[in-house]
């Protein structure tokens, strides 16, 4: 059986992981949520995650922060952004930081999931797409 | 890979570099022959298409009317072919409709003078003071035309990621140029941006729908959903997006609709004194 993948979530609306989260475990993923992205980072620096998904504007730490730090950390690591206020400045700031893609909110669970998907063929760890969606669907 | 939007000062220099751009990326060049595709869907003449890009609305050209309509034929175009990534696009105005997406990168090219003013004399067949000043007076009719159209000047440098000076530099190492600055990560397309061209490809399908019936909307797509912003006086507002909610609904690819209407404040006051 394929490794499962690591994933953490970082956003300060709760809802947000909450939502995901099942998405994302219904696709195999191991996923660790966080609200506090000071201890988002602490975590990060204990153990290398597969994939980050971070929204960008929250208090104290912005996801450009969280950005860096986690490629200085672990360059493998794809670095998903997610922001309800996406602006052209700000996803060219994270490409060129090396952000893996750029979502803006409001987004479906399938629209992360196709992202995810991509970041684990990227990683060297396809999933099934078909399966991935029969899976979400349960 | 980035779209990549080539203006400039003049239009065989931006078709040079733009095809000799592509030819190095292998990606598609769309520059004006795209015209004659657009006038085959829609039964206009080449010719007044690229009057449309090239001049402002005239009671002797094409009229104010006609020249929105024909802009919004090969804004739809054009955006169309962009979707599907992998272009460098010149001579069809786009580094003015298409904004906000950070994988189309954008290029301004000045033409070296002393290449400019005696290809003006050849074409013309005038002299160096008259085609230096007929330089002139097209750079001031593109700034005007670009901002009746688009509300931007399209000689503004922000407008651009690269201004290149061809006076200073060979078009050779130009191309080299725009090929290593458009393969930076920043222009990567991304969720994000792809999703911004197909929302605006889906808002110039839908203003196609509207346009001939309904010259005064204003649309915006977001995912399925279309927002169709109009004016109407109170009696006719009901009848109005009914006819636009139906037309929208028409276009492949329109989930939801929305119309918002304000009030024709014009049209109420001349009623009022009739």
């Amino acid at each position: 059986m394929a490794q499962r993948l690591e994933v953490l979530l970082l956003d300060d609306e709760p809802i947000v992981g909450k939502r995901l989260k099942p998405a994302l475990s219904k696709l195999g993923c191991e996923v660790e949520i966080f609200e506090n992205p000071s201890q988002a980072l602490q975590r990060i620096a204990q153990k290398a995650f597969d994939i980050v998904v971070t929204d960008i504007r929250m208090d104290e730490i912005d996801g450009i922060q969280v950005l860096e730090e986690i490629l200085k950390k672990s360059p493998r690591t794809k670095v998903i952004m997610i922001t309800g206020y996406a602006m052209m400045s700000v996803a060219r700031e994270a490409m060129g930081k090396g952000a893996f893609d750029f979502i803006s909110k409001p987004f479906s669970p399938d629209e992360l999931r196709k992202v995810i998907l991509r970041a684990a063929e990227s990683l060297g760890q396809p999933m099934d797409f078909d399966a991935t969606r029969a899976a979400g669907s349960e | 890979m980035a779209v990549i939007i080539i203006s400039s000062n003049s239009l065989p220099k931006a078709a040079q570099i733009a095809t000799e751009t592509a030819k190095a990326l292998n990606y598609r060049c769309l520059g004006r022959e795209l015209l004659r595709e657009v006038g085959e869907k829609y039964g206009v003449s080449e010719e007044r298409l690229h009057k449309t890009l090239d001049e402002l609305p005239s009671l002797l050209g094409v009229n104010a009317k006609a020249h929105a309509l024909y802009l919004a034929y090969i804004e739809e175009a054009v955006l169309a072919k962009l979707s599907q990534d992998r272009v460098v696009c010149h001579g069809l105005a786009a580094h003015l409709y298409v904004r906000g997406v950070s994988h189309a990168f954008k290029v301004r090219v000045l033409a070296d003078p002393s290449e400019l003013i005696p290809s003006i004399m050849r074409e013309k067949g005038v002299s160096p003071e008259k085609a230096a000043k007929d330089a002139k007076h097209e750079e001031a009719l593109r700034s005007r035309w670009s901002l009746d159209d688009y509300r931007v000047d399209e000689a503004a440098p922000s407008l651009y990621d690269l201004i290149i000076d061809l006076s200073r530099m060979l078009p050779e190492k130009a191309v080299r140029m725009i090929m290593e600055t458009s393969s930076h990560p920043k222009f990567k397309p991304m969720t994000y941006s792809v999703k911004a061209v197909n929302d605006m490809e889906l808002a110039s399908r839908v203003r196609v729908a509207l346009l001939e019936h309904f010259p005064d909307v204003i649309v915006q797509a977001d995912g399925a959903a279309v927002v169709v912003e109009t004016t109407a006086v109170p009696r006719e507002k009901g009848k109005k997006v009914e006819a636009i909610e139906k037309l929208v609904r028409s276009v492949p690819g329109v989930g939801h609709v929305e119309v918002h209407v304000a009030n024709d404040i014009i049209r109420q006051a001349a009623e009022s004194f009739r």
